[in-house]
């Protein structure tokens, strides 16, 4: 098992937005993540990739407990994760931007800018712009490609693909399966459920900061509670 | 080894020399002794701009108590030398040992902070030291301290006029801005402009950040005290205002923030519009100029932080292809 989380909570005062959640990720797999807004999948990440320390549980990867370490120590260990909300290095060009992700296992400046650039070009961007003038949509494909450059085993993707146009989903999706085949394995939340369907064998659904179902893409849009977590009654919960 | 340093491009590399050049040769030409010494107190601003631009301007990291390193710096050499005779030459690398313990000593609890902590925090111990140092009659007290008055030899650095010091301070300047730029082009300089994006992003792909910051505080550390040793050696006198006053700290951050935070040059550049000025002010206002530096300093502040956050270089980068198409249309 790669990843093994086992009843992860994260509460914020009396809120628990992570409430006993598990996941087990085998090397190699696509798990979809997904569930109604505000169930707790950031967060989830979060402590994942050791931004926010849980306040329950544990999480190993590659058998090492990882439960308490800082996210730097996670990054080192194969851990990479993009951010909702993208955060690139705006007073930078985008291919200094993925510099700084290649810089971790490339110390040395030409190493990491040629790996760099080879990651760019993966990606489609353009190295030489500077990441102030991306657009949201460019700035999260910015956000896998400098993650992908600092060379991660596992690769937490939280709503990369929103805010692209139908036209550009396919390219998007093609991207994420070339990272795949590159021997990395990837967790994804995503809202659209064409990605999902297409990418993805096995899916979470996530809700009140739990996992409610689990199965193939097919089998958790017929299950009873996840109709429920995203349509029924108490699906969402006030925002206070 | 060449090939690992970037060159910077053509164009810039010409106002380099011609810069370097004009450097060089202005205490030659400029021979009176008031020109020279606006040239003198050019270059220690721009050595201390340049050594705070480090940690505040390339990592984000926004120290306003710059002058405990500065005052450090200044009065290591010459206590050793009232207390035990020793020459400035050898009291230098003591106050930038001690620069760079204090810094250390600051860094490690401020940085697991957010960085207005760390702003804080170096105001507050900038002001305590100046104070306690006030008050110490062991360290001259409100007095301060003075240093040799006549040569022993070399080692003392103390010369008459000011050309000696002149070229001192500019090879020091030189030394500020090759390490600079040596550390800009490394993964250092790329870890600390991430640092100063996104602290939170920079982590997520494994930055040791508390590490970096405290590195890059050391260096600006040991940079301003070798500023203030200059300084010391320079004027043969110290006191607690001159030395860790807040005026010192201030000029840092606004030198560097007018030239423009984070750049090469931005430091120097600040440097060479302010420090004329403030020179300009103090003739004009006699004994007011100082009050005068004051208003400016808070103009200044007030119009970078409304319109120009990235200073004038930032500016400059801009305007230029801007003034360059006109200029091949006319
Ligand atoms: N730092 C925080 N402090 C307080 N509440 C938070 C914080 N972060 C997230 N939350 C709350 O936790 C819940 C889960 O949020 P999130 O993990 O972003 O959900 P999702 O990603 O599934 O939409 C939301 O109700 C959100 O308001
Ligand atoms: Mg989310």
């Amino acid at each position: 098992m790669l990843l093994e989380a086992r009843n992860v909570s994260k509460a914020f005062g009396d809120f628990r937005a992570v409430a006993g959640a598990d996941i087990a990720v085998e090397q190699g797999e696509i798990v979809g993540l997904i569930g109604p807004n505000g169930a707790g999948k950031s967060t989830f990440f979060n402590c994942l990739a050791g931004d926010t320390l849980p306040t329950t549980g544990r999480i190993l990867f590659d058998g090492v407990d990882v439960t308490r370490a800082p996210p730097e120590a996670h990054a080192r260990a194969g851990i990479g994760r993009t951010f909702q909300v993208p955060t690139t290095f705006d007073d930078m060009s985008v291919l200094a931007n993925v510099m700084v992700g290649a810089f971790l296992r490339r110390p040395h400046r030409n190493d990491a800018r040629e790996h760099a650039r080879r990651i760019v070009e993966l990606t489609g961007l353009r190295a030489d712009q500077p990441a102030r003038s991306l657009g949201t949509p460019s700035r999260k494909r910015l956000e896998i490609a400098r993650v992908l450059a600092s060379g991660p085993r596992l690769l937490l993707l939280d709503e990369s693909l929103a805010g692209l146009t139908p036209g550009e989903l396919p390219e998007a999706i093609a991207l994420v399966r070339r990272i795949h085949r590159m021997g990395v394995t990837i967790v994804i939340v995503e809202h659209i459920m064409e990605v999902i369907m297409t990418l993805t064998r096995r899916v979470l659904v996530f809700n009140q900061g739990r996992v409610i179902a689990s199965g193939t893409p097919e089998q958790v849009v017929r299950d009873e509670a996840v109709i429920e977590a995203y349509l029924g009654r108490g699906a969402r919960r006030p925002r206070e | 080894m060449r090939k690992l340093l970037a060159q910077p491009a053509s164009g810039q590399r010409v106002s380099i020399c011609l810069l370097a050049i004009a450097l060089v040769l202005y205490p030659l030409v400029f021979s009176d002794a008031f020109y020279r010494d606006i040239g003198v107190t050019f270059l220690l601003a721009a050595i201390s701009a340049s050594a705070w631009n480090i940690v505040g301007g390339y990592a984000g990291q926004v120290s306003v108590g710059h002058s405990m390193f500065f005052g450090l710096g200044a009065y290591t050499p010459l206590l050793l030398y009232t207390l035990w005779g020793w020459p400035p030459l050898a009291g230098i690398p003591v106050g930038i040992l001690l620069s760079i313990g204090l810094a250390i000593i600051i860094g490690l609890p401020t940085f697991r902070l957010s960085g207005h902590y760390f702003s804080m925090a170096t105001i507050a111990v900038a002001e305590l030291i100046r104070i306690f140092v006030g008050t110490w009659a062991l360290v001259g007290g409100a007095i301060g301290l003075q240093g040799p008055a006549l040569a022993r030899g070399w080692w003392d650095l103390t010369f008459r006029g000011d050309l000696p010091y002149y070229y001192i301070f500019l090879a020091v300047l030189a030394l500020v801005l090759a390490v600079t730029f040596v550390l800009e082009q490394r993964r250092f300089g790329y870890y600390l402009r991430a640092i100063k994006s996104s602290e939170r992003a920079a982590r997520s792909l494994g930055v040791p950040v508390r590490r970096t910051k405290l590195q890059a505080l050391a260096l600006s550390a040991a940079f301003a005290a070798m500023a203030g040793s200059l300084y010391g050696v320079k004027t043969g006198f110290i006191d607690p205002d001159s030395g860790f006053g807040i005026l010192v700290s201030v000029q840092m951050v606004i030198f560097a923030a007018l030239g423009g935070a984070g750049t090469l040059f931005g430091p120097l550049i600040g440097a060479l519009i302010l420090v004329p000025l403030q020179t300009a002010a103090n003739t004009w206002f006699g004994g007011g100029g100082s009050g005068a530096t004051f208003v400016i300093y808070g103009g200044i502040i007030v119009l970078i932080a409304r319109f120009e956050p990235g200073g004038l270089f930032d500016l400059w980068r801009r305007l230029a292809p801007l003034l360059r198409r006109r200029a091949h249309a006319a």
